[in-house]
């Protein structure tokens, strides 16, 4: 049951970023960090799926990928807005979320092999912030990326919970074990069924014309 | 670890409900913008409506003026020019008529002399009327000096005209519009205040001209909205606003009127 959602999710994906990249090399019209982004995923999601199987120690591979998710989502925001003070923003804050998360590795090296609360909370925050002002650019403008950012908000928000407590769930007993987890999964596939959405709206329609 | 101590069953609930709950917020905070967005849509496509219909009655009171003028001219044109060169083409028939007396032919003749001049100050009366020629030839100045002139002559009233500004032939597409405020506001001041005298001066303040217009004659309550949506006064304001001036109309009953406006 819970492998299934899993799988779906993977589905989805896999599809998302054929369809991205495809709109990107044909019709150059797909952003460039948000195709990044989904490859990134691809290949986090990919090589988490085979260190689970090859039973090792996924752990430090989720903390790349929270890191670089708010990179390449931090840089496609930053690209999307128009504003100058707006564009600064996302950078500096960026930058100072890596300068913080690097001092933190550096003092305590061990907190990339387990779920790091610090580090979950801050970047996870940060893309929501990044979304937010998105969509407060939107409320005059016409609607880009919208089901994207709500995708974005909706996820991170509360995927952030269960990242957070995933460190509490490994002392749980087998039954509820996987439940977060399962939970994770099925909001996996609302976030990149929501991505798609957003191609169908926004850049399947141009390829057809 | 302190975790133990908590039944499992605690900790999934709090898992599922803080979950729960953040989805909650973020489905709000989706919501309360989408909500938001319609929100300030509907406003702004109100507010374009709004300057649209503004644009619509003004066009309608040019197209109105337009037709006024042209009636005016037409009727100028009927009664004061065909009618004479009606009867001067009538009389040039009696001439060609047979057994005419030398006294029958100089009456004739001198009729036709006299209505052609009647018509043709007629019609530099009318072409006056369209366009002052001292206005064109001399600038603004010279054309409300004479303005006051013809007031003064034909309507009774006293004026009083200072002016300090030394005007630029360059900008005369401009003085037309002001030389037509200052016209529309006289004529108002006879025909609606019955006004005696009328003030006029034209000053230079901070590089911005200002023209300050007075009348003694019966004035109308500015408080009321309904006094300042006639014809004339629509046709002031559009005329302000192609100046890109701003336009000041200060009156109480029995007290007359002021009007200061920039240009």
């Amino acid at each position: 049951m819970f492998d299934v959602f899993i799988y779906i999710s993977y589905f989805i994906l896999t599809i998302d970023l054929i369809l991205y990249t495809y709109s990107f090399f044909r019709e150059k019209k797909a952003n460039v960090f948000f195709v990044c982004y989904l490859a990134f995923s691809f290949l986090m999601q990919f090589s988490m799926e085979t260190f689970y199987h090859l039973r090792m120690n996924n752990l430090f591979l989720v903390n790349i990928f929270i890191i670089g998710q708010m990179i390449l989502l931090g840089l496609f925001y930053n690209s999307i807005f128009s504003l100058k003070s707006q564009k600064k923003f996302v950078l500096i804050s960026i930058l100072i979320a890596l300068l913080i998360l690097a001092i933190q590795f550096i003092m305590d090296w061990n907190q990339f092999l387990r779920f790091n609360l610090f580090e979950i909370t801050l970047t996870s925050l940060l893309v929501v912030i990044f979304a937010l002002i998105h969509f407060y650019n939107m409320l005059t403008e016409s609607k880009e990326y919208y089901f994207i950012s709500i995708a974005v908000v909706f996820y991170l928000l509360t995927s952030t919970v269960l990242f957070l407590i995933g460190n509490l769930t490994h002392n749980l007993s087998k039954e509820f074990k996987f439940l977060s987890w399962e939970l994770n999964s099925i909001l996996l596939i609302m976030y990149y069924g929501f991505i798609l959405y957003d191609w169908k709206k926004n850049l399947s329609r141009s390829s057809a014309n | 670890m302190s975790v133990h101590a908590l039944p499992e069953k605690e900790i999934v609930a709090i898992i599922l409900y803080i979950s729960m709950f953040l989805m909650i917020l973020a489905v709000v905070l989706i919501i309360f913008f989408y909500f938001s967005r319609q929100k300030i849509i509907q406003k702004e496509l109100e507010k374009v409506d709004l300057i649209l219909r503004y644009q619509k009655e003004q066009l309608h009171a040019i197209i109105f003026t337009q037709e006024e003028e042209r009636k005016r001219i037409a009727q100028d044109l009927h009664d004061d020019i065909s009618s004479k060169l009606n009867i001067v083409s009538l009389n040039s028939h009696l001439l060609t008529a047979p057994n005419l007396t030398e006294t029958e032919t100089a009456e004739i003749t001198e009729n036709i002399i006299n209505l052609t001049t009647k018509a043709l100050e007629n019609s530099r009366k009318i072409a006056h009327n369209l366009l002052p020629p001292v206005f064109e030839k001399f600038g603004l100045s010279a054309g409300i000096e004479e303005l006051c002139e013809e007031f003064e002559s034909s309507k009774s009233v006293k004026t009083h005209y200072k002016n300090e500004i030394d005007f630029d032939e360059k900008d005369i597409d401009r003085h037309l519009h002001v030389f037509r405020i200052l016209q529309e506001l006289m004529s108002n001041s006879i025909r609606h205040g019955k006004a005696t005298e009328i003030w006029i001066s034209f000053a230079n303040i901070n590089g911005v001209n200002i023209c300050d217009y007075k009348d003694n004659g019966v004035g109308f309550d500015s408080s009321n909205a309904e006094n300042q949506k006639g014809l004339g006064m629509k046709n002031i304001d559009s005329r302000i606003s192609f100046l890109e001036g701003t336009i000041e109309i200060a009156s109480e009953i029995n007290n007359g009127i002021v009007v200061n406006f920039t240009f």
